[in-house]
């Protein structure tokens, strides 16, 4: 697994390539969490499209990112879900609860915590 | 959620993958042999449901499965691997894709529901204690038992027992469940809601499932194969529509509830009784 | 021909059973001494807990056995003492025989009964639940789970108890010599440092960590070797506590003719 980012003007992007899972998982939360309490950044988007697969430690990563951002009052949204990783937040009922957009330019445009967006 | 079985070995991902192959399984205890020379396939993603009366050896056969019991001779085969000649750490990888539910729950009593959910993935992965919380409440609510987190599992029914078992052998997201006696000692409900469980693990997660069961009902319900186990050998196997086809007679003497005969003739009933000819047992 | 077959068979489960002991305390080392350098951490906080059960609890009972047995040496030796008018002698025949053996001994014993047992029962108790087979499913090692932490526990706390037990025998001897062998405490103290050398102190200490080995290695096979039903548990524990006895007094036995022979003349 790969994990960059890329500062936007008030948004940060977090590119992931390959599987998340049990092992590699805690790379993720690091970024996620560093990006959010520490750069302040308002705005947090993960780019799940070149990910085949995400585990339950993984999606507990994303929950994480979720509930700090909305302590620090700031965005957290992602995009690009492949079917599986699809299925996996709606087995695990947090398809509703994450802000979830089809691609880059459209969770970039979005208004944050607008209503918009989920599906 | 488990990873779709064999995704890492073989990333064609055919469906025809074999999840586990036994080939000529023989398992002994001491000078008894409890299976022997017993055949099959799992192919991955499916349930397989292992049935057959007290004693055939259909719980010998889950044991042996997981590396509880050693065979006496024959192989095991896991994800394309020969479990039961495998060295202690490749074996230890192999049993981290594996879950297993015992038919007690099998619970660690001096700890908490959670922290017993919790306990393969603080021994074995990375996580943060933080990120571990919320896999247990996860894996907690999949079975039903939100909020139970903090109960000791001797303040639980034996239903409840069961779930978070279940719980805990799906904390690791596993590629293969094993489950012994499901619903054996439950109510009619609360059996029902682990079929739907069932049901719900393999249809959405495409975990490859074994399950040893008695209760037919159940059976039906959740396999995509069956085999029936008869004093130690396969007296049938296939699909669940071949075993109601299937005319053996012991198949049908099991499916049908048909009562063992009462011993054929009175000399050998009173030969038994007074032991001048004992029972021939295997 | 009966009988020395009996013989032959019971010296066979005899060398299986001490084999048994070897490997758990082998296995046990590993996990304590060897795996943590190899990516395989310790349960740290386990052994923590082990060593509060095993030492600091104990220390009420043991405080007050170690004590009456130390008064119980100075009355006895006295006895003998009184009779060749050296009763001043008192002071270092209790802390000879405090230190050498039975501060060890008596804190071996208490320790079987305190916690030999319990790791007899805890083990007995999840192997009878299944919590054994559930510890191998989930490629978590048994002996390196549930044995490693007790082990260390052990070799810790029995030479601190132990030392603990042979202060509170000397306190015991000490009111004996206060009381009736015209003693100060001050005097009786002096004797004692006087008596003791360092070589009865590391003896004793010695034979407590060989005795924590073999309490730890005996309590965790019984436990392991629990039949199916959980009245076994009992027959457990008891086995755990009567074959915890009987080795410790054989190791004892061996490690002080060790003691004896390997002495320089005084």
């Amino acid at each position: 697994m790969n994990i960059s980012t890329r500062q936007f003007e008030n948004a940060a992007i977090v590119d992931v390539t390959g599987d998340i899972t049990l092992y590699n998982t805690p790379e993720v939360r690091k970024t996620l969490l560093d990006l959010l309490k520490e750069k302040r950044v308002k705005r947090v988007i993960v780019n799940l499209e070149k990910v085949k697969y995400i585990d339950s430690a993984g999606v507990a990563s994303l929950v994480e990112g979720l509930k700090l951002s909305r302590d620090l009052k700031s965005g957290f949204a992602l995009y690009g879900l492949s079917k599986t990783t699809r299925e996996v937040l709606e087995l695990t009922r947090l398809l509703k609860v994450f802000e979830v957009y089809d691609n880059e330019e459209e969770a970039l445009s979005a208004i944050p915590g607008g209503a918009g967006g989920a599906k | 959620m488990p990873a779709q079985p064999i995704s890492k070995e073989n990333t064609s991902g055919k469906s025809a993958d074999i999840a586990i192959s036994v080939r000529n399984l023989r398992v002994r205890y001491g000078t008894r042999e409890i299976l022997h020379g017993v055949n099959f396939e799992v192919p991955a993603g499916e349930t397989l449901v292992i049935m057959g009366g007290s004693g055939c050896g259909k719980s010998t056969l889950l044991r042996t499965l997981v590396g509880l019991e050693h065979p006496s001779e024959g192989e095991i085969w896991i994800q394309g691997k020969n479990f039961a000649g495998m060295s202690g750490t490749q074996r230890d990888d192999l049993r981290k894709k594996m879950g297993m539910s015992f038919q007690s729950g099998a619970l660690f009593g001096s700890m908490t529901v959670g922290e017993n959910v919790a306990l393969p993935l603080r021994e074995h992965t990375p996580l943060d204690e933080s990120t571990i919380d919320i896999v247990v409440r996860l894996k907690l609510d999949q079975v039903g038992l939100s909020g139970f987190e903090n109960y000791m599992p001797a303040q639980l029914s034996g239903g409840m027992k069961k779930r978070a078992a279940i719980a805990r052998a799906l904390a690791m997201d596993p590629e293969i469940l094993f489950f012994d006696e499901p619903s054996a000692g439950l109510d009619p409900i609360i059996a029902a809601g682990l079929d739907e469980l069932i049901l719900k693990l393999k249809k959405a997660f495409r975990i490859t499932i074994v399950v040893v069961t008695h209760e037919l009902a159940s059976a039906f319900l959740i396999a995509d194969r069956m085999i029936l186990l008869d004093k130690g050998v396969v007296a049938a196997k296939g699909t669940p529509e071949e075993l109601r086809q299937n005319t053996g007679p012991r198949v049908r003497q099991f499916l049908d509830r048909v009562p063992e005969p009462e011993m054929a003739a009175e000399i050998d009933y009173l030969q038994m009784l007074t032991g001048e000819n004992p029972p021939q047992r295997r | 021909m009966a009988f020395i077959d009996n013989i032959g068979e019971a010296t066979i489960d005899g060398v299986a059973y001490v084999g048994s002991l070897a490997r758990l305390a082998g296995g046990a080392a590993r996990a304590v001494f060897i795996e943590p350098f190899r990516g395989k951490p310790l349960r740290w906080a386990r052994a923590i807990h082990q060593a509060m059960s095993v030492g600091v609890e104990a220390i009420p009972i043991v405080s007050l056995i170690s004590f009456f047995v130390g008064l119980i040496l100075a009355l006895q030796g006295a006895y003998e003492l009184r009779q060749l008018g050296a009763l001043q002698l008192v002071a270092s025949a209790v802390a000879v025989s405090m230190t050498r053996e039975l501060g060890p001994l008596m804190t071996a014993i208490m320790v079987i009964g305190r916690s030999g047992s319990a790791f007899a029962a805890e083990i007995g108790t999840m192997k009878v639940n299944e919590e054994i087979d559930a510890l191998e499913t989930m490629a978590l090692e048994p002996v390196r789970f549930l044995v490693a932490p007790k082990f260390l526990a052990m070799l810790l706390m029995m030479p601190c108890l132990t030392t603990w037990a042979d202060f509170m025998g000397v306190l015991g001897g000490g009111l004996f010599g206060v009381t009736s062998a015209g003693f100060t405490w001050g005097t009786y103290f002096h004797a004692t440092l006087n008596a003791l050398e360092l070589r009865d102190i590391a003896s004793g200490l010695i034979k407590s960590v060989m005795f924590g080995l073999v309490i730890t290695a005996v309590g965790c096979r019984e436990g392991f070797n629990t039949g199916l039903g959980s009245e076994q548990v009992g027959r457990s524990t008891t086995s755990a506590v009567v074959n915890s006895i009987f080795f410790v007094i054989v190791v004892d036995l061996v490690f002080t003719a060790i003691f004896y022979f390997t002495a320089p003349l005084k």
